[in-house]
């Protein structure tokens, strides 16, 4: 290995990329999230071993411009092997485990919605399938190397020990971890946003809208304009 | 008078949105017989709305995708920025998108339902700052109509006696909705800034009228509103226009070409059955295209005849021309005393409760902004209810990144910056002689370059958004742009107005005041292709009491000289 290699991606552009994904475009009230194209791939440093697999995108069939919105259904098949399904679900109790507030994310079908999603027959999410299907590779492999044996036969420490690797953004700025943090970051946000989008994640956030409530709307209640109160008398002068 | 099948009719009506809608409801309510043509397929907002369905219901938690481009769950059918088969092209360098719709009642199933007047300033623009173009009508002339058109679609808003958007009359408006906590603490933060905050005007019943009934606080209106409280045509204008039993609606019907007889009026149209291909030819005595700005003046340059060869009523040149959109950009950022608050149901109307308006005529006026037209602040944040993006920004993994997503919530907060544009020779659509639909249309070609007015504009925008947020003890986390950067596509705020523009002089407009064309006295125009100018007031207010005034107008004519 050379340790001399300068990446030429700085931990500037490692940052940039990263701050990239969460840009929305408000529309009509609506917050639409941008399905751009394909971020820049990022060269693979030698002194990583992100594996790179190509995958044939998953195309069709699709739900279509005008599927019956109000009776749901997904036309696709899910498409991750037992294995990556394993490696999710148990990366999903490390990402999201079950405290006080709620359930593991595995426990209210998570990886069920990754798999949707990877296997989803649309650009963005087809660029994601790449990035997650090799993340779960380099997993495999990065334990491997350090443990000699997979992801999933290494004991919690270890496993936590390689996470703890790519877990952070600020890791992006490695470029033996860069490919890894992408990976994680995209990971992380399908996982928790999986979670709290299920009815259990709805209920641990204390989302408490969707319900009719007759007459005028009641605005805050009393706790939270006093919350607020004291919020507005701490205002920048 | 027309018949057909077996229904017997005198005007035709080409879309049935919101200047179709509206012309629909009033001819028919004085008796005229009235065919209506709607290029999509058949809508029942009663059926088909997915009230209160959640997003772990629908494929990928809901997300936009290139099927859905607003969501899985809005009430777009077979559109978007894309329509299957029906293409769009662009000019070299231009970067422009066109949101359409293929189902009955059009975009007004989804839109905002924001719905601010006009003043009396935006009527006049050229003369007030000398650029642009003034209307042919004024404020004094279309007050009135806005009153009726927001007392008939339910409007609920306050009068608060602010500048840019005037007073309604008294007893127009239903009462407003108590702001939420982001909106409060916007409005006592704008406030130190010498920026005031308003009632939101929307198209959104907080008192029932009729069936419609008043809004129960939840469910996004994007979705359609099965309970008739967001406005949309489908649950108002066109059941009340075929209960006159004055009315036939024809679906799937996409109509190609508008005729002219030999003495230079409007014979009918014909329009493609999208059910079998085939080409029907109707006749008609009045022809009411209302197909939406570029879909109107797209119909009008594809019907050439020998005495039109650029397009039927395009003598002026202007079919096409003077294109305008209303500017976008938005800025982003959390409030970290927001984290942690207490929680409780912030759906209410599902937009804005309170809005800033555009609040420095005195610096337009005098000089000391670098552009001419103002815009407004649509603004969110909130308890909403949690999407895929709920953990973007979250670091690391375990309790601790649960946890930061549960503190997180409800202190992100953005603003949205909708601002005037003037028009420009550089903005416009035509047909591309090269690119057909999948009907054998001809399709347009967009050209699109924003001014340095609407750059200036989105900068000054993002300056004082970053400001607003600042002064709400906020963090800015868009990135610092320029104008340029920051400015949306043109089309992407969905208020495309101005193709064929009203006037007082046949040279340089295409209709008179009352959305007739001067070329063909029995063709008129009823939608947002009549704007002189656009203001940053979201158009549909103003496409519906402009359609209410011609429509009025129009009957009275029929009434008077046709039997």
């Amino acid at each position: 290995m050379s340790n001399n290699y300068q990446s030429k991606i700085s931990r500037r552009d490692g940052i940039k990329w990263l701050g990239s994904l969460a840009s929305v475009v408000v529309i009509g009230g609506v917050t639409v999230a941008c399905d751009g194209p394909a971020p820049e791939a990022i060269p693979v440093d030698p002194s990583s071993h992100w594996p790179d697999l190509k995958f044939e995108p998953i195309t069709g069939p699709k739900y279509g411009q005008d599927p019956k919105v109000a009776e749901p259904t997904r036309p696709w098949s899910l498409t991750f092997t037992s294995a990556q399904r394993n490696l999710v679900a148990q990366l999903c109790d490390i990402l999201c485990p079950a405290d006080e507030g709620g359930p593991s994310a595995n426990d209210v079908g998570v990886p069920e919605v990754v798999d949707e999603w990877i296997s989803a027959p649309y650009s963005s999410q087809q660029q994601d399938r790449v990035l997650i299907l090799n993340g779960l590779q380099w997993l495999d492999d990065e334990a491997n190397r350090r443990f000699g044996r997979a992801f999933l036969a290494a004991s919690n420490d270890e496993q936590i020990a390689i996470l703890d690797d790519i877990a952070f953004k600020a890791q992006a700025s490695k470029p033996e971890f860069i490919h890894a943090v992408q990976f994680f970051d995209k990971l992380r946000t399908l996982v928790l946003g999986g979670y709290f989008t299920s009815p259990e994640g709805v209920e641990d956030i204390g989302y408490m809208g969707n319900v009719p409530i007759m007459g005028d709307y009641p605005g805050p209640t009393e706790e939270a304009m006093a919350h607020l109160e004291e919020v507005i008398t701490n205002l920048p002068a | 008078m027309a018949s057909f099948d077996g229904f017997e009719y005198e005007v035709v009506v080409v879309g049935s949105g919101a200047g179709g809608g509206m012309a629909a409801h009033i001819l028919t309510e004085a008796g005229a017989k009235v065919l209506m043509l709607e290029a999509g397929r058949d809508y029942d907002p009663y059926e088909e709305t997915p009230m209160f369905n959640t997003n772990d219901e629908a494929p990928l938690r809901g997300v936009s995708t290139s099927d859905k481009n607003f969501g899985y769950y809005d009430a777009t059918v077979d559109g978007g920025w894309q329509v299957p088969g029906e293409p769009y092209t662009t000019a070299e360098g231009t970067e422009f998108l066109w949101w359409r719709a293929r189902m009955l009642g059009g975009r007004t199933n989804h839109f905002g339902r924001i719905t601010p007047r006009f003043n009396a300033r935006d009527f006049k623009p050229f003369s007030q700052d000398g650029m642009g173009t003034d209307w042919p009508l004024d404020y004094e002339e279309v007050g009135p109509w806005y009153d009726q058109c927001e007392k008939l679609i339910g409007v609920s808003g306050a009068n608060v006696g602010n500048e840019d958007i005037p007073d309604s009359a008294e007893g127009v408006l239903q009462p407003p909705a108590a702001p939420r906590v982001y909106e409060i603490l916007c409005e006592v933060a704008a406030k130190k800034l010498g920026i005031p905050l308003i009632p939101m005007r929307r198209a959104v019943l907080t008192r029932a009228i009729d069936e419609r009934e008043a809004c129960f606080n939840a469910t996004e209106c994007g979705r359609g509103c099965s309970i008739g409280a967001a406005f949309q045509t489908t649950t108002s204008l066109l059941p009340w226009a075929n209960k006159t039993g004055n009315l036939k609606i024809v679906t799937d019907a996409m109509v190609k070409e508008v005729h002219l007889n030999d003495e230079g009026m409007a014979s009918g149209v014909t329009f493609v059955n999208r059910k079998n291909k085939e080409d029907v030819r109707v006749d008609a005595s009045v022809v009411i295209l209302a197909a939406s700005a570029c879909e109107t003046a797209r119909l009008m340059l594809n019907s050439k005849s020998e005495m039109f060869p650029t397009g039927i009523a395009n003598s002026s040149g202007q079919v096409g021309r003077n294109l305008m959109d209303s500017t976008g950009s938005d800025i982003s950022g959390y409030i970290p005393a927001l984290r942690g608050r207490p929680k409780y149901n912030e759906d209410g109307l599902a937009g804005n409760h309170i809005f800033i308006p555009w609040w420095d005529y005195e610096g337009q006026d005098n000089g000391t902004l670098k552009f001419k037209r103002g815009y407004h602040f649509e603004f969110g944040g909130g308890f909403g209810a949690p999407g895929m993006g709920i953990a973007d920004g979250v670091d690391g993994y375990g309790k601790s990144a649960k946890e930061a997503v549960r503190f997180n919530y409800g202190s992100n907060f953005y603003m949205a910056l909708r601002g005037e544009m003037v028009e420009n020779e550089n903005c416009y659509c035509e047909i591309d002689d090269k690119v057909k639909d999948k009907w054998g249309i001809p399709v347009l070609k967009f050209h699109w370059k924003w001014s340095q007015q609407e750059i200036d504009q989105a900068e000054h925008g993002m300056e004082w958004g970053g400001k607003i947020i600042e002064a709400m003890g906020g963090v800015v986390t868009s990135p610092k742009r320029t104008g340029e950067e920051a400015i949306l596509a043109g089309g992407q705020i969905i208020h495309e107005v101005g193709t064929t523009r009203m006037g007082d002089d046949p040279k340089t407009s295409v209709t008179n005041k009352w959305g007739q064309t001067w070329d063909v006295k029995n063709l008129y125009v009823m939608d947002g292709s009549v704007f002189v100018s656009n203001p940053h007031k979201n158009c549909t207010l103003t496409i519906l009491t402009l359609a209410m005034k011609n429509a009025t107008y129009l009957a009275q004519q029929l009434n008077g000289d046709v039997s």
